[in-house]
C-alpha cells in the first residue's frame, strides 16, 4: 500500500500513538475511502517485483538442488520421482475437492440435516459444482491492499501444504510397480515435517497483514499466536518416539513398530499431545481461531474471494489429510495391517495388500476429525494458549524425560507401555475427581466477573 | 571443490536477498527477504551435507524467529510505515567498512584454511553422529550446558522485565501507572463498551 501511494494518507497514520487493536479498531469505520487516485498508481516496482521473485527461487533451488536430489531418494530414476510428485498432488487435491462434499455431508448428519445432494446421485458432483463456481467468480483484489503478498500468500499455503505428503510411505521397498511408495525418503524426515509445517504458517499469516483489514489483521495474529504455543508441544511430544526408536526417519519408524509393535503402545501420551497439536496445525475445530467465522468473519481469508480463496481451502483441507496420514504413520505401523491379523492364516493373506491399510487409517483419522469439528465449540484463543503452554507442553515434557530415562537406564521397552497405562489411569482419575458440573457460563468481558 | 551451478546460483541468491533485507522499505516485506536468505542459507547447508542442520535453521530461523518479528512488526504500528526512510546518515558508512574488513578477515582465513587431516565423519550431520559429539563430557557438553544456562538466564531476565506490576507491589514504587498513560479511547468505543456492560 505505501509504495503505492503518499504516506500520510491512512487511517492508520491518522491513529497513531494508540495501540494496535485500537488502531485497527478505529481505522474500521474510515471516514473517506481510501483509494489511490489513478495517477499515484504505478503497478508494482520493479525492485519490489525482484526480490519476491527472489524469494520464490530460493525455495525452488532449495528443492532443486542436486545434493538433496541425490540423497533423498538414491534408488528411483529422476523421471519415476516425477511421476511419483505429480500422483501425489493430483490425489491430494482430488481428495481435498471430495474432502470438502464428505465433510458437509457428514456434518450434515451430525446436525440431523440432509447436506448437499442435489448435484449428480448423492451429491457426488458437487465438488465440481464448486469448483467452476469459484474458478469463475470475479477476483477482487483489495484496493488498499499490499498486492504482491496478496496474491502471493495463498501461494505460499498451499505451496508448503503439499511439500509433506510425499514423505510418507505407502508400502514396502518397490512396491509400486516396482519402485518405491514414496516420493522422497530423507533421513531427516521428521525434521523436515517440522520446518515445512512451519513455513506453511506464512500463508495466513501474509493473507491477514496484506489484505489491510481489521478482522484479517486480528485472524492472522490469532494464527501465529496459536502458533507459538502450540509448535513446542508438537515437536516435544514427538521426541520420546524418536528417541525410542533412534530415528527420524519416517520409513524406519514404520520398520521399527513392525518389529516391536505399534508406538501408540507405549507412547500413549505423546500420541494424545500429539493428536491434539495436530487439530491446533490444521487450524480445526476447536482450535479454529483465525477464521472464526462469527467473531472474524473467518479471519485471514475474509478479503480473499474466487480462486484465491479457493486455495486457502485447499491449503486447509490438504493439512488435515497430511494429519491424518502422519498421525499412523509415526503412532499406528503406517502402512502395516494390525499385527494380530497376521497370525489369522486366510485374512492374513488376503488383507497384506500395500496401501489399502495406509488409505484405511488415514480415511479413519478424517473421520475424527470432521467429528470432532461436529461435537465440540471454538475455543477462545486465551484458552487455546493456556491449554497448550500450561497443560500440553508440560505433560509432553514430563513423558520426554520419562522415556529419556527409560532408554538412557537401557530398561525394557515395555516399561513404556506399563507407564502409558499408567498415564491413562492417572489421567482417568483427575477427570473424574475434577470433573464437576459447571453452573457459569463463561464469563464474557466487561460482564462484571 | 569444484564450483557448479548451484554455488553461483546460492551466491547470487544470498546476496540479492541480503540486500533486499537491508535495502527494502517496508519492514514485513524485509522480513519475507530475510526469509529467503534462511532458505538459501539452508540449501547451503545441505549442499554441504549437514541436513540437520539445514533443517533446524529453517525450523529456528526462517519458522520460530521470523514468526516472531513478524509479530512484533505486525503489533508495532510499523506495519504499515516504511521504515528504512529515517537512516542513520552515517550508518553506511561504517557498516561498509564493517563489511570490507570483514571481506578481509574472511579470506585470510580461506586462504589460511587446513581441512583437519583426521575429522570425524559426521555421516550428513545427523543427530546419530552430532549427539556424541555434543554431549561428550570430554568435548563440548560443559559449553553447551553453559550456554543453555545463558539461554535460561536470559529468558528469566525477559520475563522479570515484562511484568512491571509484581516488582511495582513488591518496592511499592508505582513507577508505571498503566491507566493513567493510556490514551482515552475514541468516542464510539466509548459507546460500545457501555453497551456490553448493560447487556
Amino acid at each position: 500500500m505505501m509504495s503505492l501511494c503518499n504516506r500520510g494518507q491512512g487511517p492508520g497514520d491518522r491513529a497513531q500513538g494508540l495501540n494496535p487493536f485500537e488502531r485497527i479498531a478505529s481505522s474500521g469505520p474510515a471516514p473517506t475511502p481510501y483509494l489511490c487516485s489513478a495517477g499515484q498508481n504505478p503497478a508494482i516496482s520493479l525492485q519490489k517485483l525482484l526480490s519476491f521473485s527472489l524469494l520464490l527461487i530460493a525455495g525452488l533451488s532449495l528443492a532443486a538442488d542436486p545434493t538433496t536430489a541425490a540423497t533423498a531418494n538414491p534408488t528411483d530414476p529422476l523421471w519415476m520421482v516425477g511421476i511419483k510428485a505429480f500422483l501425489v498432488i493430483f490425489g491430494l487435491l482430488t481428495a481435498f475437492a471430495y474432502m470438502t462434499l464428505i465433510e458437509r455431508r457428514l456434518l450434515a448428519r451430525i446436525q440431523i440435516r440432509q447436506g448437499p445432494n442435489r448435484v449428480g446421485p448423492n451429491g457426488l458432483f458437487q465438488p465440481i459444482a464448486d469448483a467452476i463456481k469459484s474458478i469463475f467468480k470475479e477476483d477482487i483484489i483489495v484496493a488498499r491492499a499490499d498486492k504482491v503478498i496478496f496474491v502471493m500468500a495463498p501461494l505460499i499455503s498451499v505451496t508448503f501444504a503439499l511439500l509433506t505428503f510425499g514423505l510418507i510411505p505407502f508400502g514396502p521397498k518397490d512396491a509400486f510397480f516396482g519402485y518405491d511408495p514414496w516420493v522422497i525418503d530423507l533421513d531427516v524426515g521428521i525434521l523436515y515435517v517440522f520446518a515445512v509445517s512451519e513455513m506453511a504458517i506464512y500463508g495466513i499469516f501474509l493473507a491477514g497483514w496484506a489484505s489491510k483489514s481489521k478482522y484479517s489483521l486480528l485472524g492472522s495474529l490469532r494464527s501465529s499466536a496459536s502458533l507459538i504455543s502450540y509448535e513446542l508441544a508438537l515437536g516435544i511430544s514427538l521426541l520420546a518416539p524418536v528417541l525410542l526408536v533412534g530415528s527420524l526417519n519416517l520409513r524406519e519408524i514404520v520398520e521399527w513398530q513392525y518389529q516391536n509393535g505399534w508406538l501408540v503402545l507405549y507412547m500413549l501420551p505423546a500420541f494424545a499431545i500429539f493428536l491434539l497439536t495436530s487439530m491446533a496445525e490444521a487450524a480445526r475445530t476447536p482450535f479454529d481461531l483465525p477464521e472464526a467465522e462469527q467473531e472474524l468473519v473467518s479471519g485471514y481469508n475474509t478479503e480473499y474471494s474466487s480462486i484465491k480463496w479457493a486455495l486457502f481451502q485447499m491449503a486447509e483441507y490438504i493439512h488435515l489429510i497430511t494429519a491424518s496420514a502422519m498421525i499412523p504413520t509415526i503412532f499406528l505401523g503406517g502402512w502395516r495391517m494390525p499385527g494380530f491379523l497376521e497370525q489369522i492364516p486366510l485374512i492374513g493373506g488376503l488383507f497384506a495388500l500395500p496401501f489399502v491399510w495406509m488409505f484405511v487409517k488415514i480415511a479413519l483419522f478424517l473421520f475424527f476429525f470432521i467429528w470432532v469439528r461436529g461435537t465440540l465449540f471454538r475455543l477462545r484463543y486465551d484458552q487455546l494458549m493456556v491449554f497448550s503452554w500450561g497443560r500440553l507442553f508440560p505433560l509432553a515434557l514430563a513423558w520426554f524425560v520419562l522415556a529419556a530415562l527409560v532408554v538412557a537406564f537401557k530398561l525394557p521397552t515395555a516399561t513404556l507401555g506399563w507407564l502409558s497405562l499408567l498415564s491413562l489411569l492417572v489421567f482417568s482419575v483427575y477427570v473424574t475427581l475434577t470433573a464437576k458440573p459447571k453452573p457459569r457460563v463463561t464469563p464474557r468481558m466487561g460482564a462484571g466477573d | 571443490m569444484s564450483v557448479g551451478l548451484w554455488e553461483v546460483l546460492a551466491l547470487l541468491l544470498l546476496i540479492g536477498s541480503g540486500l533486499a533485507v537491508v535495502r527494502l522499505q517496508n519492514a514485513v516485506h524485509a522480513a519475507l527477504a530475510l526469509i529467503a536468505n534462511f532458505l538459501v542459507v539452508a540449501g547451503v547447508y545441505v549442499a554441504l551435507e549437514a541436513r540437520f542442520v539445514a533443517m533446524i535453521q529453517i525450523i529456528v530461523y526462517a519458522g520460530a524467529i521470523v514468526v516472531l518479528f513478524l509479530f512484533v512488526i505486525m503489533l508495532l504500528s510499523a506495519a504499515s510505515a516504511n521504515v528504512g526512510q529515517d537512516l542513520m546518515p552515517r550508518l553506511p558508512w561504517v557498516a561498509g567498512l564493517g563489511a570490507i574488513g570483514l571481506a578481509g578477515l574472511l579470506t585470510f582465513a580461506v586462504t589460511r584454511f587446513q581441512p583437519p587431516a583426521n575429522a570425524p565423519a559426521l555421516g550428513g550431520g545427523l543427530p546419530q553422529a552430532l549427539g556424541p559429539l555434543l554431549y561428550d563430557p570430554e568435548k563440548w557438553l560443559y559449553a553447551l550446558l553453559a550456554v543453555g544456562f545463558l539461554l535460561l538466564v536470559a529468558t528469566v531476565a525477559a520475563v522479570v522485565l515484562i511484568e512491571p506490576e509484581r516488582i511495582i507491589s513488591a518496592t511499592g514504587h508505582p513507577a508505571h501507572p498503566r491507566r493513567d498513560k493510556m490514551p482515552t479511547p475514541p468516542m464510539s468505543e466509548q459507546k460500545d463498551e457501555k453497551a456490553v456492560v448493560k447487556r
